[in-house]
Formats: C-alpha cells, sequence, structure tokens
C-alpha cells in the first residue's frame, strides 16, 4: 500500500501538470470566436478585442494593391447584406475570392473596421461538396 | 451497372445485420453452426462491398457523370491515379472506402482464426459487423455513391485541385488502414470482455493488428504533413487543425497501448488499463471520423455541417455506453496479478510515459472541443488556435522525450543505484555536454536547446543498447561484429526494432524543434532583376514564364538561387490555375538539404506593373522529419516481423485456452 501511495504521487504530477498546462493554455490563447452575425448583433461589447471571425467576402468589394500587398474587402454576412470592413496585409489565400467562406483573425476596432492578422479560406475538403453539388441530403 | 452497386450495398447491409444476429445468437445458445453461418455472411458482405466499390471505380474511370458523386469529382481531363483517388476524395465515396477497408480486414481475421479463438470469434464477427452495418447504413440511407442527377451532367466538377497531388493518393488510404485496423484489437477486447476471456490469448491474437494500425497511423500522419508542407504553401506542415487532431489523438492512445501492453505480457499487471486504451483507441477513430464530416468544430478542411454528425454522435455514444457496461461488469477479471515495486522500475516509466501520452491526447481533445463546449457552457463560442497546443504539448512532448531514453534501459521491478550509474551516467553526461555546447554556441531558444540535449541523451542510451548487445554476443557466440549486430536485432526484434522506432522519435523530435525554433521568414514584393537576401541565400528573381494546358494554365518564376554566394541552382515556385473548378493553387519551390530547406512561394503576379511577390522560407532541419517518419516506419517493419518464438507463444497460449474451451464444452 506504502509503494502504491508513492507511485500515486508521480501519476497525480503528471495528471496536474497536464491540468495546469491545459488551464493556463486556454487562458492565454483562447480567442473568441464569432459569426459575422454575432458581431454585427454585438458591436458594442466586443470592440476593441481580438477575435476571430466567420463570414463571407462581399460581392464587389475587393481591392487589392499587389505592390504593397494591401488587402481590403468587406466582410460580409451570409445574406451579402451587411458587414464590416477588413483590412490586411499580406498575399491572398489561394481560395480567395468574392462570396466564399472566410475567417479572420484579429482586432475589431471601435471605429467599426476590422485589421486581421490572418485570413483563412474554407478550403472545400473532400468531404464536403462545393456549391451545392449536395452530399448533405436531409 | 449503378443499379447493381445499389443493390450490393443493400445486400451487404442486410448481411451484415444477419451476420450481427447470427454470431451472438449462436455464441449465446452455443451453437458453432451459427458461428460459421455468420462468418460465411461476413465473407459474403466482403463480396458485396468490393462489387459496390468497383461500381463507383468503373463509374469514375468511365467518367459517368449520371452520377452525381463522379459529376462532383472528377471531370473528363482528370488522370487516371486521380480518378482511382476521387473514390475517397469525397464523402460518400470515402465511407464506402473505409467499409471496403474493414470488411477486407474482417476476411482476414476470419480466415486467420477458422481454426482458432472458437470461443472469441462470434463476438469478434458481430462486433466488426456492427461497425459495418453502421457505416453501410449511412451508404444506403443518408449519402449514397450512387445518387443519380436529374439530367447527367455534361462535364463533372473535378477533383479538389488541393487533392490532385500524389502524396494525397496515399496519404487517406493508409490513415484509413490505420483508423479501421484498431477495429480489430476493439473487437477482440470486445469479445474478450463479453467471454470473460481476459488471460493472454487476446493481445497476443491481435498483437499483429496493433502494430499494423499503428504503422499505417505513423505513415498517415507523416504522409499527411509531409502533404501540408508541399501543397498548402505556408511554410509548416502541422497546424493543429482539428483534422490534424483526429488522426493524431487515435496515434497517441494506439501508442500508449503499445507500450503498456509489454507490461501485462511480462507482468500480468495493468489489464485494466489496456483494455481502457484499446476501447478509447477505437472511440477516438470514430471520433476523428465524426470530425472530419461534421463540421461541428471549425477546420480548414470543412467549415459546413454535412449532416453525418448527429448519426455519428449517436453510434459513438452507444459504442460507450456498450464498453462503459461491459467493462464495470468485468471489473473483478481485469485486476492484475502484481503491483509496482518502485518508482525507478520500467513498470513505472511505462506507466508514466503511458500517462504523459493520454495527457497529450487529452490536452489535443481539450483544445479541439473546446468551441463546442464553451458554447455548451456559456453561450459563447471560445477557440484556442496553434498557440494553445504549441505551449501544452511542448513540455509533455520533451518528458515524453526523456522518458524514451529511459523507459527501455532501466531495470524491471526495481533499479538499484549501480545500474543505474551504469545504463544512465554516460548518456546524461552526454545530454549535458550537447546543451552546454550548443548553449555556448549562442542557441537562447530554449526548448531546442533542452530537446536537442534530450535527443543526445536518448540516442547515447540507444546507442549503448546495441554496443553491449553487440559485444555480449561476440564475447558469447565468436561472431564478428556485424554478424553478431545482425543477429542481436533478428533475434530480438522486437527490442531492437522498437529502439529503431525511437531513433526515429528522436529525428522528429530535432526535425520538429529546429524548423520551428530557428525557421526564417520572408516576403517580399519585386521587379525583374531584383535580388532577396534572406538568411545564407542569395535569390535573384531572372524572369517569368507562363504554359497552359487544358486542365490549368500556369506560372513559373525563375530563381536563381545562390548559398554563400556561390550559385546552387534556380528554383521555379510556381501557381497554377485549375479551369475547372475556377482555382488558382500554390505549387512551391523546394531545395531540399540534410541541413536546411529552401522553401518558396510565388505569391502573387500582377501583369500590370510587372511586380511578383514571393515568400522565403528557410526551414533548418526539416528533412530529418520526414527521414525519422521513415525510420519510424522502418522501425515498425522490424518489429512486426514475426519470430519463430512468438509464433510459439501464441501458440502455447491457444493451446492451454481451447483444451479449456472443450473441458467447458463438455
Amino acid at each position: 500500500m506504502e509503494r502504491n501511495r508513492r507511485f500515486i504521487v508521480g501519476a497525480s504530477i503528471i495528471v496536474a501538470a497536464v491540468a495546469y498546462l491545459v488551464y493556463t493554455g486556454i487562458r492565454e490563447t483562447s480567442v473568441y470566436y464569432l459569426t459575422i452575425d454575432e458581431l454585427l448583433s454585438r458591436r458594442e461589447a466586443v470592440a476593441g478585442e481580438g477575435l476571430r471571425v466567420a463570414g463571407r467576402v462581399g460581392t464587389k468589394s475587393v481591392q487589392w494593391n499587389p505592390a504593397t500587398l494591401d488587402l481590403k474587402f468587406r466582410l460580409a454576412n451570409f445574406e451579402d447584406s451587411d458587414g464590416v470592413p477588413v483590412a490586411y496585409t499580406g498575399v491572398l489565400p489561394d481560395m480567395f475570392a468574392e462570396g466564399r467562406d472566410v475567417i479572420v483573425e484579429g482586432t475589431y476596432a471601435r471605429d467599426g473596421s476590422f485589421h486581421a492578422r490572418t485570413l483563412l479560406t474554407a478550403c472545400p475538403s473532400k468531404y464536403e461538396a462545393e456549391a451545392g453539388a449536395g452530399v448533405a441530403k436531409e | 451497372m449503378v443499379d447493381l452497386g445499389l443493390l450490393a450495398l443493400r445486400l451487404a447491409f442486410v448481411g451484415g445485420l444477419y451476420a450481427v444476429l447470427t454470431a451472438v445468437y449462436g455464441a449465446w445458445a452455443r451453437r458453432p453452426a451459427y458461428a460459421r453461418s455468420a462468418r460465411h455472411a461476413a465473407y459474403a458482405v466482403h463480396a458485396l462491398v468490393a462489387v459496390a466499390a468497383a461500381v463507383l471505380w468503373h463509374a469514375l474511370l468511365t467518367a459517368n457523370f449520371s452520377l452525381e458523386y463522379v459529376a462532383s469529382y472528377a471531370s473528363s481531363t482528370l488522370s487516371l491515379p486521380y480518378r482511382i483517388a476521387a473514390l475517397w476524395g469525397g464523402q460518400a465515396g470515402s465511407l464506402l472506402f473505409w467499409v471496403l477497408i474493414l470488411t477486407t480486414m474482417s476476411t482476414v481475421v476470419h480466415l486467420q482464426n477458422r481454426d482458432r479463438n472458437a470461443a472469441l470469434m462470434p463476438y469478434v464477427t458481430a462486433t466488426l459487423m456492427t461497425i459495418a452495418v453502421f457505416f453501410l447504413a449511412l451508404l444506403v440511407f443518408v449519402t449514397s455513391p450512387f445518387e443519380r442527377l436529374p439530367v447527367p451532367a455534361a462535364e463533372g466538377a473535378d477533383l479538389n485541385p488541393l487533392l490532385q497531388n500524389y502524396w494525397m493518393l496515399i496519404h487517406p488510404p493508409s490513415l484509413y488502414l490505420g483508423y479501421v485496423g484498431c477495429s480489430v484489437p476493439f473487437a477482440f477486447a470486445i469479445a474478450a470482455l463479453v467471454t470473460g476471456r481476459l488471460g493472454d490469448v487476446w493481445i497476443r491474437t491481435t498483437r499483429r493488428w496493433t502494430l499494423f494500425a499503428w504503422f499505417f497511423l505513423t505513415l498517415g500522419n507523416m504522409l499527411g504533413a509531409r502533404w501540408a508542407y508541399e501543397e498548402l504553401g505556408w511554410g509548416g506542415y502541422w497546424a493543429w487543425d482539428p483534422v490534424e487532431n483526429a488522426a493524431f489523438m487515435p496515434w497517441l492512445s494506439c501508442t500508449a497501448f503499445l507500450h503498456s501492453v509489454m507490461i501485462q505480457e511480462k507482468k500480468n499487471m495493468l489489464k485494466m488499463w489496456n483494455m481502457v486504451l484499446v476501447l478509447l483507441t477505437f472511440c477516438l477513430t470514430i471520433f476523428g471520423t465524426f470530425l472530419t464530416r461534421s463540421g461541428v468544430v471549425s477546420s480548414v478542411h470543412s467549415f459546413t455541417q454535412s449532416g453525418l454528425g448527429p448519426f455519428f454522435v449517436a453510434f459513438l455514444l452507444g459504442v460507450i455506453v456498450v464498453v462503459s457496461g461491459l467493462v464495470i461488469w468485468r471489473r473483478p477479471l481485469l485486476r492484475g496479478e502484481n503491483e509496482i515495486d518502485s518508482f525507478l522500475s520500467r513498470e513505472a516509466s511505462f506507466l508514466f510515459n503511458n500517462l504523459l501520452l493520454v495527457g497529450i491526447a487529452f490536452a489535443t481533445f481539450w483544445g479541439t472541443i473546446f468551441p463546442v463546449i464553451s458554447e455548451a457552457v456559456r453561450g459563447i463560442k471560445i477557440t484556442v488556435g496553434p498557440p494553445f497546443f504549441n505551449k501544452v504539448n511542448a513540455p509533455l512532448g520533451l518528458a515524453l522525450l526523456f522518458m524514451t531514453g529511459v523507459g527501455p534501459v532501466i531495470a524491471w521491478r526495481r533499479a538499484s543505484a549501480r545500474k543505474l550509474r551504469r545504463s544512465f551516467a554516460a548518456p546524461l553526461g552526454v545530454g549535458f555536454v550537447t546543451g552546454a555546447v550548443i548553449f555556448a554556441a549562442g542557441w537562447r531558444n530554449y526548448y531546442a536547446v533542452v530537446c536537442f540535449s534530450l535527443a543526445a541523451f536518448v540516442l547515447a542510451t540507444i546507442l549503448m543498447e546495441f554496443y553491449r548487445g553487440t559485444r555480449a554476443r561476440q564475447a558469447l557466440m565468436g561472431e564478428p561484429a556485424p554478424r553478431a549486430l545482425a543477429n542481436l536485432v533478428g533475434k530480438n526484434r522486437r527490442r531492437y526494432g522498437g529502439y529503431v522506432i525511437h531513433v526515429g522519435v528522436v529525428m522528429v523530435f530535432i526535425g520538429v524543434a529546429a524548423s520551428s525554433a530557428f525557421r526564417l521568414e520572408e516576403q517580399e514584393t519585386i521587379r525583374k532583376g531584383d535580388v532577396v537576401q534572406v538568411g545564407s541565400f542569395t535569390l535573384t528573381y531572372k524572369d517569368i514564364h507562363f504554359t497552359d494546358d487544358p486542365h490549368y494554365s500556369s506560372m513559373l518564376a525563375e530563381i536563381a538561387v545562390a548559398k554563400d554566394g556561390a550559385p546552387v541552382g534556380t528554383l521555379f515556385p510556381e501557381k497554377r490555375f485549375y479551369k475547372k473548378q475556377q482555382q488558382p493553387t500554390t505549387e512551391v519551390a523546394l531545395r531540399s538539404t540534410l541541413v536546411e530547406d529552401l522553401y518558396l512561394v510565388l505569391g502573387s503576379y500582377d501583369e500590370a506593373t510587372g511586380l511578383m511577390t514571393m515568400i522565403v522560407f528557410v526551414n533548418p532541419l526539416v528533412n530529418w522529419l520526414w527521414i525519422g517518419g521513415l525510420v519510424m516506419v522502418l522501425g515498425t517493419v522490424i518489429v512486426m516481423s514475426p519470430t519463430a518464438a512468438e509464433r510459439r507463444a501464441l501458440a502455447a497460449a491457444l493451446a492451454v485456452e481451447d483444451r479449456g474451451l472443450e473441458a467447458a464444452l463438455r
């Protein structure tokens, strides 16, 4: 029993270390993840925060300067009626185009504009049919 | 043709149900004829699924665009290898491919055990066929690969260009073999629990299957990383994306199982723990499938709902309820016969290694599903990205690396101070010296310093094992050194094959640590004739070329590369535009050496201004990651190759079991 107890102490240290790392990791690195509609409905509350936002590239909104790599577009909601202006600097991802689903990560400024540090495009992966090619039939 | 496929799937579904029911009834009523009938039904299910797969393959090869699946994932200009790969390129096809592998494995298991394991086999049949029936139900009722279009399409939408890459031909099949391979140990575990035959036999019978699954999980993960590295063009190979995590977690728990099962074989301990690991691994493979298909967790691989999620959740919950019930019911039989004697023993170190592996799996799991949990609990989605996973898993990974050096060498039961000194003094010295040297050389990334020191320590322990073993054989048998080494490995394949795998693991750690700690990244917008300096590389933008073919058009930048002033060649980073899907893809240009990779990406090109944006990465030592992966795979082959002694051990265990069975039946 004595032996077992000592052993349990060792195991508990590992378990506690994992728990501690997970806990602090979540606290320090987590960001809110909103859809564009959620962002639009609580603009005030999240202004000035680091955010991750999923939306769609608004039609006729993309301005791209290949010399400076400055990209501006409207992150539209899924009906393409409303949205927030996004500024991003960097190379256009392959899948970036108007009407595509994207995720931006960055800061939502108080003036209502979004400065994106990262720009992720939805990769219509092998498990997903593009443009309603319809695998999901319910 | 298509109707034949549909019919085959429906019959397979019915046949699977029949196999489950007759197998269970046969075992329960002790009527071997029923078990035999169930086995034959399982063969038939396999044949029917093969017919369905053949029909879909035929449709893909003949570009039968009246099928929705073919129209979505193939086109008339798609080349032959990718038409074959299109079978697992889309959802319904990949589910069909999954069942094809599962039923093939089921047939192999049944053939192997035709005259063995008579008590376990009916439940193995029932378990494997239950899984098959679940997937077949999805194919028959939810997402059929044989769905017809109202009007046949003139042309297909084509396979996603990102998937048109040779790694994609072998990465998914490899991962599926790994995933599905985990079903076999799971089926035997269930059979062992139901029958209460929780001795050695099921473990020994499934050992090679577990290794087989692990082999392909390792390979699949490596190939996936390699695909991401070559095809996605962001300079890295691993981003802790949910879909990557989905493949990583079962690998972790399977690795843990492969280690702790040795303790059970040698010491008859940790029975309960091993059982939990086998069951957990299977659940993680189903969870992984669920993650990749449900869209419940957003991923770069899939952002939208596919509708299959609820079915997987229901299946997974069912599995968890059943196996938890079985484990609790059989708890008395799962008690080990021995206890751990000391901290400083192989038993204890294996258990710590297990806790670390499961800890990493848990942290990864938690980070992956955190958005879902936070939304359920607090009503708002909170997500964590790569920083979380790196922060949590890096220290755990380093601790694990340390255990890689300790576990195989430390004595069983209780290590004496003298033995510890003998085994570890020299390797620890090597580790410390390595750390001191690279620190003095100016490295200030502490993770990298620790990782390299630990790597040196582990390599030293392994080298010492090989050296001591060889010397002992030389002395004992009078063999010359090369023969002694070959015999040493050949006669103890599990042990020395395991060491080879560990060498591969060390290489992977080195590659990952160096390429993440010392990576250089530059992004430049330049004109023809401009020169970019990155690290020791001088890159000159010479020209841009354009090509065009029916499938895609492309532009290639011509970049002259010099290292430390001396020309070393020309690289052509490329941007393609796939016409069918109207999608550009990035084809990176690599100059890969054992020291570093120069990784060039053509970011964009503007015809009006002639400006080209190039992204340059220098990834030090990243090649060791891939080489390490190959070494791990090679080591697994050594471990898997059977020895006469092992076969005898299994035969002996089976004989004991069968005698017991005969006695019970009489």
